[in-house]
């Protein structure tokens, strides 16, 4: 029985397999001979018997660590399993339940990480780390709270309002098309809502009874910006989107793409795309020197307006407002009976606030699909170009004369084709191109 | 295989170079922890820097000159004499206490055919331009004059503890039955916009206006294109007047007093009388073109010559 020590554990006590102190035994100690049991006359009689052998198992000058096996009897000695060596057992020690593998998990452990080198148990951590940290932040809630925090990801600031049941309640009655593209733009903004950790407010613009006795849709808008001003106190930015937009890339947070950047990402002087042909740096001789520059002031910081522009104009399917005095002041002259009266577009006579009036075209924010103004053609900076992977494309329009559950379906379906995952990728760019080559026919992974 | 002896050092041992840099001096694995934690505290640093967004900052004004006063001459409508008296007035009035005037000619500001008294706003803005860090704008129309130079309006109207202490509450903004009506609790430091009411209505003879990103919004909203083109009966006036009823963000700024601290009339009926030791006395409402109002604004003004002249200690 190749027992590599002695199941004796106590000097005093019990018994000594007799065999066992054999020099080979791993016990380089020559001073277990000594107490290696209690009939010791056995100890004398073995050494008697081998010194009259002639095999002596301690060389006169031995040095320490000699020959492999004592060298490497500790780490093979872990690598094998160990006996739980129990009182009760002991007594019962013919039965044949004694030598069963009875190794401790904790033993096991332990037994293992002794035997790895250093070098890979700091491996080992770094893995581990890496593996407890994506647990923590895609399988728990907490990615989710740090993105929203205001001091962490700062998704609080950010409010999307959607406008959703435009004309609905007395005006018209919804199909079950009108009744699918709300669902799947609702179902959008949430997603996109839920992974940044943004607030989002649908609201409801059904003609209503208040507004009822004169249309002033603006004035509605102006409303629901300051409810929700009031509503999320931590927003800073409040998105305005109407229903027929669609978010192409939920994998844009706004932070990334337009305002940690911002200044890189707007254009203040109108001049730069000027569908209206506005007289933009006005000119007065009263005026101070940053209302009369086509730039402003210049710094991004003072930025409360962000307003696409499409091809007639300004756009407000999509705009931010910053919260601050400044918008509050618009938010407050925006609608205005006088000027109302006079049945002016609302925005031109804004610009001539001079001040800090911006002018904001974002063409990745704003992206018209093809047909909303047709004559324009193809312009890169509106329309919603699939090479670039813009952020939001906005189907204007299309609720006069054009399908719009069909484009809504498509930008959907588009949406999902390019923000597909490598594994996705694989299966339908790889394995079922090369099983159409192979047989023809198209397959659906 | 072992050795019983190292090697032999070399007879000629080498000079000792000199510490290349101190960084050698730690060896190689301290190296390496400095270089992790370096990165894991930029990490961290990343981890908990937040999403910035910048704000701008707030102008700051030092208060240099106090206090501009603005004038827009309507050169047409009165004499040559009488404007030479009302700038001299207003000069005198801002050399004594370190104020600017900015005295300008209402034909200057192109109204694009609005009436001539739509020039106020204009000049007003001019002023802020040119003088940007002044606290305080003051606008005197040409019919009035200063007639106690002791008094500063920055102390005198406008410290907050004043304000606080004569601002008229809850009026209503246009006599006499407007449903909307001045703040009651409004603090002297936020207001932004004094003026007074006469039997008229709001009377933008005189008012003061403090300098900030306020003012600028204010002038522009009032001098809308649209709002000059509407034909309001009394011009800036009315216009003045609707901007105050139908925008919070203006009345919130907004404190009436009572109209002898800023605006008194040189007769009664229309408004309060001036008395001894008021700031201002105003003619009100005889510029109106005819040849008999100008008379009477220059007659007005010859009455009162004497007085603020040695008020000034100029006769």
């Amino acid at each position: 029985m190749p027992l590599s020590r002695s199941p004796s554990p106590i000097p005093g006590g019990g018994w000594s397999s007799p065999g066992l102190n054999i020099n080979s035994s791993g016990q380089s100690s020559p001073a277990t001979a000594s107490f290696s049991g209690p009939n010791g006359s056995n100890v004398t009689w073995e050494s008697a018997r081998l010194k009259s052998q002639g095999i002596s198992g301690y060389p006169s000058f031995s040095t320490q660590n000699q020959g492999f096996f004592t060298r490497h009897m500790r780490r093979i000695s872990r690598s094998l399993p160990t006996f739980q060596v129990s009182p009760d057992q002991y007594a019962e020690k013919d039965k044949p339940g004694r030598n069963k593998w009875n190794a401790p998990m904790l033993d096991m452990i332990r037994g293992m990480v002794a035997r790895i080198g250093r070098k890979w148990k700091i491996r080992m951590l770094i893995a581990a780390i890496i593996l407890f940290s994506y647990l923590l932040f895609w399988l728990t809630p907490l990615g989710y709270h740090y993105r929203r925090a205001t001091w962490l990801g700062g998704g609080q600031k950010f409010v999307i309002i959607l406008a959703a049941n435009v004309g609905g309640g007395v005006m018209e009655w919804k199909g079950a098309r009108e009744w699918a593209i709300e669902r799947d733009s609702v179902r959008n903004k949430r997603k996109y809502v839920s992974r940044w950790g943004y607030d989002l407010e649908i609201i409801d613009m059904s003609t209503k009874k208040r507004y009822a006795h004169e249309w002033r849709e603006s004035w509605e808008k102006v409303d629901s910006i300051r409810n929700s001003f009031r509503k999320y106190p931590k927003a800073e930015w409040v998105w305005w989107l109407d229903l027929n937009t669609f978010v192409m890339e939920p994998s844009y947070s706004l932070q990334d793409h337009i305002f940690n950047n911002l200044e890189k990402h707007i254009y203040r002087d109108i001049n730069e795309y000027n569908p209206l042909n506005i007289s933009h740096p006005l000119k007065g001789n009263y005026l101070d020197e940053a209302s009369q520059n086509p730039q402003g002031d210049g710094d991004p910081g003072s930025v409360n307006l962000i307003l696409p522009q499409d091809c007639s104009g300004f756009n407000l399917g999509s705009f931010f407002v910053r919260r601050s005095d400044w918008t509050d002041r618009l938010l407050d002259i925006w609608w205005d009976p006088v000027s109302y009266e006079q049945k002016h577009m609302e925005w031109e006579h804004k610009e001539q606030d001079a001040l800090e009036q911006l002018y904001t075209t974002q063409p990745k924010i704003n992206s018209f699909p093809n047909g909303a103004c047709s004559d324009n053609g193809m312009d890169p900076r509106i329309h919603y170009n699939q090479n670039d992977r813009d952020f939001v494309v906005n189907m204007a329009g299309c609720e006069w004369g054009r399908d719009c559950w069909g484009e809504m379906y498509n930008f959907r379906e588009l949406s999902y084709y390019l923000n597909r995952n490598p594994w996705e990728r694989f299966k339908e760019d790889l394995i079922a191109v090369i099983w159409f080559k192979l047989t023809g026919q198209k397959v659906k992974l | 295989m072992h050795f019983a002896y190292p090697a032999r050092k070399s007879s000629n041992p080498p000079p000792f170079l000199p510490r290349s840099s101190r960084i050698s001096a730690l060896r190689r694995n301290r190296l390496k922890l400095v270089a992790v934690a370096g990165l894991s505290i930029i990490f961290l640093l990343w981890l908990f820097s937040g999403s910035k967004t910048k704000a701008s900052p707030q102008r700051i004004i030092t208060g240099n000159p106090p206090v501009v006063i603005v004038t827009a001459f309507e050169e047409k409508t009165v004499g040559s004499e009488f404007i030479r008296n009302a700038k001299s007035n207003r000069r005198e009035y801002a050399k004594m206490h370190g104020y600017k005037t900015h005295l300008v000619s209402a034909s200057d500001y192109d109204l694009n055919g609005s009436p001539l008294s739509w020039a106020k706003v204009p000049a007003m803005r001019h002023a802020m331009a040119k003088y940007p860090n002044a606290r305080f704008f003051w606008y005197l129309d040409q019919n009035s004059l200063i007639m106690n130079p002791s008094l500063k309006v920055e102390d005198y109207v406008m410290s907050a503890r004043k304000l606080e202490a004569n601002m008229i509450k809850d009026l209503p903004v246009v006599p006499p039955d407007s449903i909307i009506k001045t703040f009651s609790h409004l603090k002297g430091d936020d207001v932004s916009f004094v003026l007074t009411q006469d039997k008229e209505g709001l009377s933008s003879g005189s008012f003061i206006i403090r300098n900030g990103d306020w003012a600028e919004f204010f002038l522009d909203t009032w001098f809308d294109p649209l709002y000059r083109s509407y034909n309001f009966q009394k011009a800036e006036t009315h216009a003045l007047e609707h901007i105050v009823q139908w925008h919070p963000t203006i009345l919130s700024k907004l404190a009436i007093v009572p109209q002898r601290l800023i605006n008194a009339n040189s007769k009664s009926g229309q408004g309060d009388q001036y008395k001894e030791e008021d700031i201002v006395v105003r003619f009100p409402g005889c510029t109106t073109g005819s040849s008999l109002s100008e008379v009477q604004c220059e007659e007005e003004a010859k009455r009162f010559l004497p007085q603020w002249q040695k008020a000034f200690g100029l006769s």
